[in-house]
């Protein structure tokens, strides 16, 4: 029933209609799949954070509860369960891309991507520069969202001719 | 035979307008159930991904390991008849197990009497390059009966050899601090023995499944780290308490 509805919300845009996917499966599949391990990660780290698990120094994730529990939350609120948002938020617009099909969805989720992005680059250099230590499950939240961003670029690349 | 012609075309006509609308109505249909099916199968996935969160995450808390008898060769503080039972798994160069270092050392001197603290290396050896030399630094102070006097000289000067490329020459430092033969020292740091003495604790912390620093095993069980020394401090009268 949405399907007639970017029509008539913007008869030029032809773009919206479900039949129209001009992105290939993979980015999709590709975007569903990175953006769920962002989230379980993410996920794994803000449950971890509200059990107030002990410090300690192990194998898989280094010494980063100890010496990065100054920056883990912004005012209470862990910056893991900001992640995990985040990828949620992009897990369920490629979704709705699936579903509704508009190209549209998928420019915006490139564009959004860049704050992932930065956000990580920012929290990677605290890890390397400032706390020293290096957080396994912060690494991989970093290569998720490189990976994205990276997915985004090539959405962008892809739809430019045809916004021209 | 025109009219009867032209009826059939007619009919013709109306029966494939039928089809059709049959046809759409169908791919509404399926279109309806697609979209339905998308949004399960995501909804699906991501309770499947918190579920799995929750499950990886659970249950932390008191489990049996077969490490908890304490050795003959085990380096040991307290009171060995003791029936309270604290065995530490630490790593010298872990910084958690340097903040937990005096509250250890307090309650030791606390409850010498009534219970036996038990100290054994689980070096991080993926992320603390220097720590396994330190933990043969400690047994080999151990072996002319200094191990505590290491062990104490280590955590209280983490900060200097945790960074540095080869902290040898520091540890011996600390050997001729405390008073130990340095050469005997070194000829034991070099040895085999110390070396397996490090690994048979690292190889027990690994077949217990321990994988974090540090690890206490209080009574034969592994706990969820107390976060604070009075933490510390009720569980052990506890179990001394149920001793008397």
């Amino acid at each position: 029933m949405n399907n007639s509805e970017p029509l008539l919300n913007n008869p030029l845009d032809r773009t919206g209609s479900s039949e129209d996917k001009k992105f290939p499966n993979w980015i999709v599949a590709f975007l569903l799949a990175v953006s769920l391990i962002g989230f379980i990660d993410a996920g794994y780290l803000t449950l971890k954070y509200y059990q107030g698990e002990v410090p300690n120094c192990s194998v898989f994730e280094g010494c980063e509860t100890v010496a990065a529990s100054k920056y883990t939350d912004i005012g209470g609120i862990p910056l893991a369960l900001f992640g995990a948002a985040y990828y949620l938020f992009i897990f369920i617009l490629t979704v709705a891309y699936i579903d509704l099909g508009y190209s549209k969805i998928l420019k915006f989720i490139a564009y959004f991507t860049i704050i992932g992005l930065i956000v990580s680059v920012v929290l990677v250099f605290l890890q390397l520069f400032v706390v020293d230590a290096i957080c396994l499950y912060c690494m991989v939240s970093a290569a998720t969202s490189t990976f994205l961003f990276i997915m985004g670029v090539h959405i962008l690349k892809n739809s430019a001719p045809i916004r021209s | 035979m025109a009219e009867e012609e032209n009826l059939t075309k007619k009919e013709k006509r109306e029966l494939r307008r039928q089809e059709r609308n049959v046809e759409s109505d169908r791919r509404q249909k399926m279109r309806v159930y697609k979209r339905v099916m998308v949004w399960a199968v995501a909804v699906f996935v991501v309770a499947g991904s918190i579920f799995g969160i929750f499950w990886l995450l659970g249950s932390p808390g008191g489990e049996r390991v077969f490490v908890g008898a304490v050795l003959q060769d085990d380096q040991i503080k307290g009171n060995s008849d003791a029936g309270t039972t604290i065995i530490e798994y630490s790593d010298f160069q872990c910084q958690a197990c340097a903040a937990y270092y005096p509250i250890i050392k307090r309650l030791a001197e606390e409850y010498g009497d009534s219970a036996i603290f038990v100290y054994r290396h689980f070096p991080l050896r993926q992320i603390h390059p220097n720590a396994e030399l330190a933990a043969q630094a400690s047994e080999s102070a151990a072996r002319q009966g200094k191990f505590w006097e290491m062990h104490d000289m280590l955590f209280e000067n983490q900060q200097i050899w945790s960074n540095q490329r080869n902290p040898e020459e520091t540890f011996i430092g600390y050997a001729s601090a405390i008073g130990l033969d340095v050469e005997k020292f070194k000829s034991d740091l070099a040895s085999e023995e110390v070396e397996n003495k490090v690994d048979r604790d690292y190889n027990s912390a690994i077949s217990a499944g321990i994988n974090a620093t540090p690890t206490f095993i209080f009574n034969g069980e592994k706990i969820q780290t107390p976060r604070t020394y009075e933490q510390f401090r009720t569980l052990i009268e506890q179990s001394v308490g149920s001793d008397r």
